[in-house]
């Protein structure tokens, strides 16, 4: 039933000290739809190709808002992702009670990294199968972050995460450079919508399926769907 | 690995027929891949540096720190998991405030060194959970206004919770060329501690690094360098300035044979590192 | 209201009628167990307490003191006990009141500035420091909680800085009830009767104290301890002293003497100590 011995649990190590466990659910990500963020030196901004059941349903949610200065689109399970959410809200929270103050960004993702550290060093739960792109505002400008089940979350300029999203990252490979300097938030977006397309096989983009969030220095974290996102397509 | 496939490989705090334990063991292979760590003491303090190796480009320079404080006086890098390592500098961030809680002044890095020890090694004695992925590599100086012996200290702490003390160390992917270059460095005849200062060792720091890269020379890596000295830091651990950083990649460039006009734009990205 | 700080949150009398001394017998919260009792008492009064702190704004910044004496009733018990305390780069607390109580929320204050500094480069202009605001807004959560859980911190503090990242000076205060206010000159204790009248002839608002220069409002805080020093036999002639300013960033003194003083009035005083009519 499983591939090796050595995967059955997230506390057991591989002889060449892998966690199979981890690496599994980190595989979770690319069951998921594809989501894709990017950032210029004031915005950030997040797209993602939401998915539904089927013709008659609505399509799950991809991208969640977490304080006016922060949020992050997923690809993966999206109820842990709904876990890591209400998490984020209530560190963001706290911080705005306890010190006036919206939650820096690098402290977010210090606490994250240790919450699904946790699930990779005991033997009870499972980690979290999903991977987040979190955007946001601080004192020290924008930030794009990746996190990954493994408890890692990194810093980036651009990130592509799920089903196909190696086409997506290509682009954004290529054109960061170009990229980071767009002062208008629109141009950043059409960035987004353009490397999405990338990663399209039998999908189009329509105003059904498209999800875009954005934040700035001079923007509130926001979620553009429906008729909102006409203009990018 | 003679023993791999027999059964006693399967869980944490098992021993095998001849008294190992495998999943230690494993746990250490996870660091043998690890970015290049290296600490060495100086005369007043101690320097840590460690190789950043850039997997994607899309990652922003200077940005995702390695090196990481545990409290005020005491610095901490990592080899292995860094999440794992998160984890330890974590519990160390508690027990200093603890330590700090309970008799008034700051940890001595010994005491440091056995409560993380300690933790680590409890983490290799149950099946419910499994050891530290991370050779760990910490240590400072504390002022003796602190009750502290303005004694610099530096310790690797290993998956299966032991801990040395060390002159210098090395771990992760490059250790053999690093520790060879600190061996060289510490046992030759001119080498003096009690006058070597802070910046020779960042110095020799960077140096190593960049040696031990060359194994790996087909992939970019961003240097980071930090510090902990009571007369350039005032006993704090802190990452080393922009002047001194500069310097001391400049030296350790030349000094293996890197010419400055083949740096893919590495410069430029040090320079916002800071 | 009575600035006593062994008055400081308690009812009046006028009001209330004459406090139930039998209360004061009751047990405290470690004997609980023991006691037959069904109520706890925490801390009513103060033991050892520190005087006035005061501060003004002025156009670049704020100046504070609060002199270097810690009373034990009326006996002065220490002294050369500093109550103003730095907290990152460009805030100073003044504590006045229980000094034992203020030693507990220094260590808060040094976990707080810690906290703030893991994985925050010290180096880089990029960094997210402490303000003002942050730690004044988590002291007054703080002192506010632990009225809510009817065990106080028995202090009256005030936070002052500057903003590193805007510039503006900043200066609040906050006590033992959680009450909490702002103005471009502060006191607690005996200061708020004796050296507020003298700090708001300087500046009553917060366009003239955008005004003042630096100057004068040293002068100001320094006749006002010159006041307070007369008039408080609870303070000290040696005292601290404190200019944050956005330029220069935080001057500190712990050593300064009140000075040019005049004690002629004295002679017309009558009603306490040796004196015979």
């Amino acid at each position: 039933m499983f591939r090796n011995n050595y995967d059955g649990d997230t506390v057991t190590f591989s002889p060449t000290g892998r966690l199979f466990q981890v690496e599994y659910a980190s595989e979770a990500i690319k069951q998921g739809s594809v989501t894709i963020g990017l950032r210029s030196k004031k915005h950030v901004v997040l797209v993602g190709l939401k998915r539904n059941e089927d013709k008659l349903s609505s399509y799950q949610k991809k991208i969640i808002k977490c304080d006016s200065h922060l949020g992050f689109s997923l690809a993966g399970l999206a109820p842990d992702a709904r876990i890591l959410a209400n998490y984020m809200k209530q560190q963001a929270s706290y911080n705005d009670m306890v010190y006036g103050k919206k939650i820096n960004l690098n402290k977010l993702s210090e606490l994250l990294a240790l919450k699904a550290q946790k699930t990779t060093q005991t033997y009870s739960g499972r980690p979290y199968g999903v991977g987040l792109l979190i955007a946001g505002v601080d004192n020290l400008g924008v930030h794009l972050l990746e996190f990954q089940p493994t408890g890692n979350v990194t810093e980036l300029y651009g990130a592509s995460i799920g089903a196909r999203s190696q086409g997506g990252k290509t682009y954004l490979e290529n054109e960061f450079e170009n990229y980071l300097e767009i002062e208008d938030l629109d141009e950043l977006i059409a960035h987004g919508v353009k490397a999405l397309k990338q990663t399209l096989k039998d999908e189009t983009l329509d105003i059904a399926n498209l999800s875009i969030g954005v934040v700035g220095e001079d923007i509130d974290f926001t979620i553009l769907e429906g008729k909102h996102v006409e203009k990018y397509l | 690995m003679t023993s791999v496939g027999t059964g006693y490989d399967l869980s944490n705090s098992v021993f095998s027929p001849d008294g190992r334990n495998f999943q230690v063991e494993y746990a250490s292979k996870a660091v043998e891949n690890g970015s290049t760590t290296v600490g060495l003491k100086c005369k007043d303090g101690v320097v840590f540096g460690v190789e950043k190796i850039i997997a994607n480009k899309l990652l922003v320079p200077g940005k995702n720190r390695k090196i990481q404080t545990i409290d005020r006086h005491i610095g901490c890098c990592y080899s292995g998991l860094i999440p794992d390592g998160k984890h330890l500098v974590n519990r160390g961030r508690e027990e200093a405030t603890n330590f700090r809680n309970t008799y008034g002044k700051p940890i001595p890095v010994s005491a440091m060194s056995e409560r993380l020890s300690q933790y680590v090694q409890a983490y290799t004695l149950y099946n419910s959970v499994r050891p530290f992925g991370i050779s760990t590599i910490f240590g400072g100086v504390l002022k003796t206004e602190n009750g502290g012996d303005n004694k610099p200290e530096l310790f690797m702490l290993d998956p299966n919770g032991s801990c040395w003390g060390y002159k210098g160390i090395a771990t992760g992917k490059g250790r053999q060329t690093a520790k060879a270059e600190l061996e060289k460095l510490i046992t030759s005849e001119t080498f003096d501690f009690s006058t070597l200062s802070a910046k020779q060792a960042v110095e020799e720091v960077a140096r190593i690094i960049y040696l031990a890269h060359e194994d790996n020379k087909d992939k970019d890596f961003e240097l980071e360098l930090s510090w902990c000295s009571l007369s350039e830091t005032n006993g704090f651990h802190k990452y080393v300035p922009e002047e001194v950083y500069n310097e001391a990649v400049e030296n350790a460039k030349s000094a293996v044979g890197l010419a400055d006009s083949d740096e893919s734009g590495e410069e430029d990205m040090e320079v916002d590192a800071q | 209201m009575n600035h006593d700080p062994y008055s400081w949150g308690r009812p009046s009398d006028a009001m209330y009628g004459q406090y139930n001394n039998a209360i004061a017998n009751a047990p405290n919260t470690l004997e609980h167990h023991s006691s037959g009792s069904n109520f706890n008492e925490n801390t009513t009064r103060p033991i050892v307490t520190g005087t006035s702190v005061i501060a003004i704004k002025y156009k670049t910044g704020v100046v504070i003191a609060a002199d270097n004496l810690a009373s034990y009733g009326s006996l002065l018990r220490f002294q050369g006990i500093e109550r103003l305390h730095k907290v990152g780069k460009t805030t100073v607390v003044g504590i006045s009141g229980d000094v034992s109580d203020m030693q507990h929320l220094l260590t808060i204050l040094d976990q707080l500035e810690m906290e703030n500094n893991y994985d925050n480069d010290e180096y880089s202009d990029n960094v997210d420091e402490l303000q003002p605001s942050y730690i004044f807004e988590y002291l007054a959560n703080l002192m506010y909680h632990r009225r809510s859980k009817m065990n106080p911190l028995w202090n009256a503090l005030i936070v002052s800085g500057v903003d590193s990242k805007t510039g503006k000076p900043f200066l609040e205060y906050v006590n033992l009830l959680g009450v909490k206010y702002a103005s471009p000159s502060i006191a607690t204790g005996f200061g708020s009767h004796l050296a507020i009248p003298l700090l708001r002839k300087l500046a009553d608002s917060e366009e003239e104290a955008a005004e003042l220069t630096l100057e004068q409002a040293k002068k100001g805080i320094k006749d006002s301890m010159k006041v307070l020093f007369y008039r408080d036999t609870r303070s000290s002639k040696n005292y601290s002293l404190a200019v944050i300013d956005k330029d220069t960033g935080i001057a500190y003194d712990n050593n300064v003497d009140v000075e040019d003083m005049s004690w002629k009035f004295a002679k017309d005083i009558t009603g306490y100590g040796t004196q015979r009519v």
